[in-house]
């Protein structure tokens, strides 16, 4: 016991190691964030997402965070403007700090749009903000003049450590019966996909559906061992490029993940793979002119090398931020009922293409003063996406189910009750009544509790 | 390393290409096949289906309308010529013919028929009255202008036809008094359904219909699954929501009996319905325009095909319930005005019976066939 703590202690004190591989990390994660970005913009989806809708889904406890109108392209320039300060390393921490609090922020407008690749880019964001990623490689050493020539090893190891949580417990969330035994929802999708090139008629196949299935959860669970372990690295690494490229053909959706994924996997590579990448990016750097003057200037004056220490909170917060991060996917033990039906702990938990669930939820507003009725047409308050995503998912629900209470008050309507009439299909399962029709939503507080009115699920799925 | 991998994925592929059996849209399977006839178990036709979509159920639709659309024009010229009792009544006819052989068609939101909304333009309703008198009395007006939708088509035809005049003498003496012009609007909006129905029926004459067929891929934009979101649209705003929900007072604190379809002409609402309810039961189940014992690859076969393990077939449970609001229908009083001033109960319950088939198609089918609506990325959480 005492000598696997001095170990630990060994390892947070003294282990360190070259910075290279936290540079190349920081350009590649500049890089596709600022891909991301200006895709996103490019295809209206500020507007359509952000700025169109009357009203958004909110976040418990982030109610406050709102869209800015059409400020809300400002949010995404300056963080467009963030990724060029995070790729050259210029006032690095700035630039990566405003990078988290600007992307976090428009994240957390409206939950329709929740996808677990936003939620990685925030928490990474969130660890780039304390690790001196700018400092070697970039324009910061020559602005201050020095350049640093190791980092504690556990600083790197901290990317490693959270792209290994994102696998692994993808991974295990994949181990259900759904999954593994009925191959959905891989199933509908990827028989769907018959249109594909040369693997379509593949696709139709019930054996390939779950083969594909047992190899996504294999791979998941296994890969963040393979790729940290140096002898199966390099295989490892052709899987990680295979797998995310099958994604892509398979699911073009997705977007930006396969891509963040794939590069992102690049920090478990060797220390000399990151070295050479580096001679040989400033080999091609010097070929630039503008970049001439940078490398003859650090020639005539060499940066003076230090040994990085960080301040003393930095670690004591990661540890408390791996702590949550271990700990949070599992809060939905502590609900009654099937996650995927009730989604009580379902987000923020790296359950990624777990489902294929589509609802039919409209409302019926009663005034219960003189008893009249009338259903309301969805189209007029949320967008098309919004309306799918709020079809099945009860926190959602719940919150439209307010708006259109506060709405139909305010137009002069008293003591309005508001009424679901809900169904919803699951991986493939005949559609079923999903909320008691009986109970009036408007009086329902919004809240984090176990949600009673969510009819149970007919079915039954088994696993983690 | 990357190299290895890019020569890895090649290989992959040249691998699934020598399996796969690329699927011969020139050389579709005659339409009028099934595909349990098939000995062997193989991919589902979707190009089959939709050539006979076209072939045997759109393309005769749009004819039956068309050569309709000319008699209504005769009638209506006969009628502005020599406004009798008889040629009104003549004239009433063949407007009810024609809007049932309207109701095959409405569904087919597509192509040049999306673009210039021709459905709108056929039949928004209630017809907006006060525009359609501004209209004859002199007033400039545009029938091409979105806000002149509501003053054409069906329903514009419902009120000259019906409701112009106090009574049948009443709207023969409108149509005698040549300086009222109610006769040149009758036509004129008669021929504008006219001229927008023959382009809708070129385009589908045209290469239109080849296009058509070969786009069977499961994107958001192919022919396939626009149609089959297209066909849902219409069960459940057309059909469903326009001729019961609304006037039944679904969408209202009180029932709105004036929003009813073929409103002057109190008593066709219910035909006009139950045409429409036949239209979608034809669709889905592949029943060709013109001959009823015609069967070709529908939505039917295609959830079969994929439900082919299941006992209790969805496209069963569909079926059913297609029939339950049918039964409703017909149940209920020819004057839909009528039923809903003395028993809306019975409107809401026929409502009810078409809303629950919304949730089986609008979930059930859509989840089954995987029919792809992207608005943004998705990782299916």
């Amino acid at each position: 016991m005492k000598k696997k703590v001095k170990v630990l202690k060994d390892y947070f004190d003294q282990k360190r190691i070259h910075p290279a591989p936290l540079a190349i990390f920081r350009i590649l994660f500049g890089c596709l964030m600022l891909v991301a970005l200006i895709r996103f913009w490019a295809n209206g989806w500020i507007f359509n997402i952000y700025i169109e809708p009357d009203f958004h889904f909110k976040y418990v406890g982030f109610e406050w965070v709102d869209d800015l109108g059409q400020f809300t392209y400002m949010l995404y320039a300056l963080a467009i403007v963030a990724c060029f300060g995070i790729i050259l390393g210029y006032h690095y921490r700035l630039a990566m700090i405003a990078f988290f609090v600007l992307f976090t922020y428009t994240e957390l407008i409206d939950k329709t749009t929740y996808l677990n690749h936003y939620y990685f880019t925030s928490c990474v964001a969130f660890i780039l903000c304390f690790l001196p990623a700018g400092d070697y490689f970039s324009l910061d050493t020559r602005r201050k003049g020095l350049k640093i020539t190791t980092i504690p090893a556990w600083m790197i190891d901290s990317l490693k450590l959270f792209l290994a949580i994102v696998y692994f417990y993808a991974g295990i969330a994949k181990i259900n019966s759904d999954w593994l035994l009925q191959a959905q929802p891989l199933s509908l999708w990827l028989s769907s996909k018959y249109h594909l090139p040369f693997i379509g008629g593949l696709l139709q196949l019930k054996w390939v559906h779950y083969a594909a299935s047992w190899s996504g959860m294999l791979y998941d669970v296994f890969i963040p061992f393979f790729l940290l372990y140096p002898k199966t690295r390099r295989i490892a690494f052709v899987f990680v490029v295979l797998f995310h490229v099958m994604t892509k053909i398979f699911f073009p959706s997705i977007g930006m993940f396969p891509y963040i994924m794939l590069f992102s996997a690049t920090i478990f590579f060797s220390l000399e793979w990151h070295q050479s990448l580096i001679k040989k990016l400033k080999t091609q750097l010097q070929k630039i002119t503008v970049f001439l003057q940078y490398f003859k200037d650090t020639n005539k004056f060499p940066l003076s090398p230090i040994a990085f220490s960080p301040k003393g909170y930095v670690l004591p917060l990661l540890l408390f931020f791996f702590t949550v991060q271990i700990l949070f996917p599992f809060r939905y033990l502590a609900y009654p009922g099937e996650l995927f039906w009730n989604e009580e702990g379902y987000r923020f938990s790296w359950r990624v293409m777990l489902m294929e669930k589509k609802g039919y939820t409209i409302f019926k507003v009663r005034d219960s003063i003189n008893q009249k009725t009338f259903y309301v047409n969805n189209a007029d308050f949320l967008t098309p996406f919004q309306e799918r995503q709020m079809s099945f998912q009860p926190d959602f629900i719940l919150e439209y189910a307010h708006y259109l209470a506060d709405h139909f008050t305010q137009q002069g309507h008293q003591n309005v009750q508001i009424f679901a009439d809900s169904f919803v299909a699951l991986n493939g399962r005949p559609s079923q009544r999903f909320i008691d029709p009986t109970v009036d939503l408007a009086t329902q507080k919004m809240s984090i509790k176990h949600k009673t009115w969510v009819l149970p699920f007919a079915d039954e799925i088994q696993g983690l | 390393m990357m190299r290895k991998t890019i020569l890895l994925s090649a290989l992959l592929f040249i691998q699934c290409a020598s399996e796969d059996e690329p699927m011969d849209v020139d050389n579709p399977v005659n339409t009028g096949s099934n595909i349990d006839t098939t000995s062997t178990p193989q991919e589902f036709e979707r190009n089959g289906m939709l050539v006979f979509w076209v072939d045997n159920i759109i393309v005769p639709a749009y004819n039956q309308l068309d050569t309709s659309l000319f008699t209504l024009s005769e009638k209506a010229a006969a009628f502005t010529e020599n406004p009798s009792s008889t040629t009104l009544i003549s004239l009433r006819n063949q407007w009810l013919a024609t809007y049932s052989h309207w109701q095959y068609v409405e569904m087919f939101d597509i192509g040049l028929a999306e673009e210039i909304y021709y459905k709108n333009r056929m039949n928004l309703f209630p017809a907006n009255v006060t525009r359609i008198e501004n209209n004859i009395s002199g007033n400039s007006y545009n029938l091409d202008a979105s806000s002149y939708f509501t003053s054409q088509g069906f329903s514009a035809l419902d009120y000259l036809i019906f409701g112009a005049g106090e009574n049948d003498d009443g709207i023969i003496a409108l149509y005698t008094a040549s300086d009222l012009n109610y006769g040149n609007y009758l036509v004129e909006v008669t021929d504008k359904m006219i001229d927008l129905t023959e382009q809708i029926k070129t385009q589908w004459e045209g290469d239109y219909r080849d296009t058509f067929v070969q786009s069977t891929d499961n994107t958001a934009t192919s022919a396939l699954n626009k149609m089959v979101n297209d066909f849902v649209f219409y069960y459940e705003k057309g059909y469903r929501a326009n001729k019961i929900g609304i006037p039944a007072g679904i969408f209202s604190t009180s029932p709105l009996p004036d929003r009813i379809e073929a409103y002057h002409g109190e008593v066709y609402a219910k035909i006009l319905a139950l045409e429409a309810s036949n239209a979608v039961y034809q669709f889905f189940n592949g029943i060709a325009y013109n001959d009823a014992s015609t069967n070709g690859l529908s939505l039917k076969d295609y959830l079969d095909y994929i439900e082919a393990d299941e006992d209790d077939k969805l496209s069963g449970r569909i079926n059913a319930k297609f029939e339950t609001a049918k039964n409703k229908i017909n149940d209920l009083n020819a004057n839909f005005k009528q039923q809903i001033q003395e028993d809306n109960n019975a409107m809401l319950l026929t409502y009810d019976a078409i809303q629950s088939n919304v949730v089986l198609l609008k979930v059930d089918m859509l989840q089954k066939l995987n029919v792809s609506v992207d608005y943004a990325d998705a990782d299916g959480d």
